[in-house]
């Protein structure tokens, strides 16, 4: 029997005047991958820094594997966070940057470190250990927030935009742990904007569009939604959300230009 | 481009490093959420903050040149003769001038250095000179008004205090080599601190080390530069004490800068020194002027260099294994804040003026017949101050990178344990060296030992207090917005009131020992433990 990971409902998230998410509603359940696509500015880093804590709404209720959010250590202690901007404590090295994570989550010093050479062989990051953070190239601090994302081997993994930066062979190790992680009964959100593997890893997409959900469902779902026998999820992408029309215009008019 | 040009593009340049070396830390990367109005006030205040920091130096350096020059611009007598006054001033002013300006740059030298400018200049299509010189003018406009400041503040103090046309010349000279000093020796220290401290990690024992005395290093002249400005006049006196004595085995001061400058201007004002004293501190001043213009030509060839995209790379350290070991929650907190703290010159600053502050405060006593009660409520009152100044800052760290760090399961209450516990060291540690400097010149401790060790449950309520006023207010809005740069008000309004429980247990003693002198330590006491009690009490309430 699948478990509800994840319930967001009325989700309202404003900065001051401006709505950035309104009255945002879906669910996910364990063994599920659940993907959140939108156009740039859509809500979807705000949806999910409302799932992770980081922001709080103005308005609506969000529930982690029946925990509500106010009860926040309780929640946030289920869930594993790779942010869309890789913002970290850049003075700290990987290795004090890991120990201050395991210390907070209070891990074990033995499991939290042979799970981390796991981590850092996988990910190739032993190398960098003790340089510190600030001095890494973009897709080698991604790769710190990933391992620090699972190092607590969270039931949870919410990943905005996981795959920036990272070089193919890390890319593919953690499409496979994320397909891992929610065959074993854990439950995947991330957000992408490379439609093909949101098309091939998720088990479910939720399109959102000016902060709501236009589209949810499988890529079969949502070929129905938009009458379309065929069409890839980028096809049915640029319907849902309103950008094809017009599109074809407007290259033509760039190519004109040249 | 021309060099008008050049000045011009060199000012939005100068904009995004003062707004990367006070924000991009400290904003904690929460700018996006944020609406433009705010984001815009908080660009209009790392501007605003750099200007302060500049106004703040010429201000010391005026009044330091006030302090110095005004005893000769009045007349009045020190005891010594004008002559060595003079030199004694001008060579003290030269040396706060330089170590003022080295401090003062350094945060916004180190983002110069650590290449994000060269970053900001390489995709824009500019030859590698245009790109060279915008960057040298981007290193002036970090200094222009402390450097413009200190020119003018000496060649007018000189000249009121009866200054000669060639005098002005040597003072000139004097004042340009010491500007053209501190740019050097801030683009050396800024380099330092970026490649071995701010990113140079690891674990050895040396980079360890190196820390330390990076963390020294920035506060000894810090600390250096508010003795000299507190007691001028006592520097001046012994400069030209030092002067005073310059016999024929002690010429070789001539030749040690500033002395060559305070000298040779003394000499070209009144005359009255010995022609092998002159010969010496010309030769020495014009070897000076030599290595100033080297400096400036190291200096072009460095900006020059981050034109072109040499900047500094950051050594690596082999990596033997990847064990970690974790901590309880507070503990892990405080780790990472000593880490984050070992590696930037504002957060290690803070961490070492109480314990420093307490050292030179005790070397006073040898001045005092005896340690009495009002010298030892006197010493805590400043120490306790200084250390109060701590929580705020601490908590402002949990700022940093806190639109991710605010994922991870902390409570409120274990950060506020382990900045507290933070806060409690470093005023134990200032008093055990309080305690130890005091017992090494062989004065009575016994007063300080217990009104200090009391003191610290008064000062336990006030971090307490402290961190609980700031917690409340942005635990939930995060803690990047709640620094003392984008909130100068909330954290006066947060010290205040710390400074006031510090304060109610040393006025109660005062005004007890003069009704019922033997009550003194019982009132102390008691209100420190009454503050302690109703602080805890405060705490457990909110659970």
């Amino acid at each position: 029997m699948q478990e509800l990971a994840v319930s967001v409902q009325g989700l309202v998230v404003s900065y001051g005047s401006y709505t950035a998410v309104s009255n945002l509603s879906f669910s996910t359940r364990t063994g599920e991958i659940y993907g959140l696509l939108g156009p740039n500015g859509a809500g979807k880093t705000s949806t999910l820094k409302v799932v992770v804590g980081v922001l709080n709404p103005r308005a609506g209720k969000v529930e982690v594997f029946g925990t509500p959010l106010s009860d926040e250590v309780r929640a946030k202690s289920q869930i594993g966070y790779v942010p869309e901007e890789v913002v970290l404590l850049d003075s700290l090295t990987p290795r004090e940057f890991f120990e201050f994570i395991a210390s907070l989550r209070r891990l074990d010093a033995a499991i939290a470190s042979s799970r981390l050479e796991k981590l850092t062989s996988a990910f190739e990051l032993r190398q960098y250990f003790d340089t510190p953070i600030a001095a890494l190239s973009m897709g080698n601090k991604q790769k710190v927030a990933i391992i620090a994302a699972l190092l607590h081997d969270p039931r949870l993994l919410v990943l905005d935009e996981p795959l920036i930066g990272l070089d193919a062979r890390s890319s593919r190790i953690l499409k496979e742990l994320m397909t891992f992680h929610a065959k074993k009964g854990g439950a995947v959100i991330f957000s992408t904007h490379i439609m093909e593997v949101a098309e091939k890893l998720c088990t479910r997409v939720g399109i959102i569009n000016k902060g709501n959900i236009v589209g949810e469902g499988t890529v079969s779902d949502l070929r129905k939604l938009v009458q379309s026998a065929e069409g890839s999820l980028e096809d049915i992408f640029l319907k849902v959300t309103e950008q094809e029309a017009g599109m074809r215009e407007i290259i033509q008019a760039l190519e004109n230009e040249e | 481009m021309k060099l008008s040009e050049c000045w011009h593009a060199s000012r939005k340049i100068y904009k995004e490093l003062s707004f990367q070396a006070i924000f991009s830390f400290r904003s904690g990367g929460l700018l996006p959420q944020k609406e433009r109005k705010s984001v815009e006030q908080l660009v209009r205040n790392a501007e605003v903050n750099t200007l302060i920091s500049k106004m703040i130096t010429t201000i010391f350096m005026t009044i330091f040149g006030a302090a110095v020059f005004g005893p000769l611009v009045f007349g009045a007598s020190s005891g010594l003769p004008k002559e060595l006054v003079l030199a004694g001033g001008i060579s003290a002013f030269l040396a706060v001038v330089l170590s003022l300006i080295t401090i003062m740059g350094l945060q916004v030298t180190t983002s110069l250095v650590s290449s994000k400018v060269a970053e900001l200049l390489s995709p824009l299509p500019l030859s590698k000179g245009d790109a060279s010189k915008i960057i040298f003018f981007c290193l002036v406009r970090i200094f222009d008004i402390p450097l413009v400041g200190a020119m003018v503040i000496l060649l007018s103090a000189y000249f009121l205090a009866g200054g000669s046309l060639v005098g002005s010349v040597v003072v000139f000279a004097g004042i340009s080599v010491t500007e053209l000093f501190a740019l050097a020796s801030t683009i050396v220290l800024a380099r330092f601190f970026y490649t071995r401290v701010a990113s140079g990690g690891g674990r050895s024992r040396w980079n360890a080390f190196l820390r330390l005395v990076f963390m020294l290093v920035w506060i000894l002249p810090s600390f250096g530069t508010y003795l000299l400005v507190n007691f001028s006049t006592e520097v001046v006196q012994s400069f030209a004490s030092t002067t005073q004595v310059v016999s024929s085995s002690m010429q070789y001061l001539l030749l040690v800068y500033p002395f060559s400058f305070g000298f040779l201007a003394s000499f070209a004002t009144f005359g009255g020194f010995n022609y092998v004293a002159l010969s010496f501190s010309l030769i020495s001043s014009i070897t000076y002027v030599g290595l100033a213009v080297f400096s400036l030509k190291w200096v072009l060839r460095y900006v020059g260099s981050m034109g072109i995209g040499g900047y500094v790379t950051v050594a690596r350290e082999t990596v033997k294994d990847t064990l970690i070991k974790p901590k309880v929650p507070w503990l892990g907190i405080v780790r990472k804040d000593l880490r984050v703290a070992s590696r930037s010159p504002s957060y290690a600053s803070l961490f070492l003026l109480p314990p420093i502050q307490a050292g030179v405060l005790a070397l006073s006593f040898s001045s005092f017949g005896e340690v009495g009660l009002a010298s030892a409520l006197g010493i805590l009152t400043g120490i306790s101050l200084v250390t109060l100044v701590l929580p705020p800052t601490l908590l402002s760290i949990e700022g940093l990178a806190s639109v991710y760090t605010r994922s991870f399961p902390i409570r409120r209450n274990t950060v506020i344990s382990a900045k507290a516990a933070l806060s409690l060291s470093t005023y134990f540690l200032s008093l055990t060296i309080l305690l130890t400097v005091t017992a090494l010149m062989q004065r009575d401790f016994s007063l300080i030992l217990v009104f200090g060790v009391v003191h610290m449950l008064s000062i336990a309520a006030a971090v307490l207090l402290e961190l609980l006023l700031l917690a409340n207010r942005f635990w939930k809005e995060g803690f990047a917005v709640g620094n003392i740069y984008a909130r100068l008000s909330t954290y006066i309004l947060v010290l205040v009131p710390g400074f006031v429980v510090a304060l109610i247990p040393i006025g109660a003693a005062i005004l007890t020992y003069f009704i019922v002198e033997n009550l003194t330590l019982i009132v102390f006491f008691g209100v420190a433990v009454l503050e302690l009690s109703l602080m805890i009490l405060a705490i457990t309430c909110r659970k």
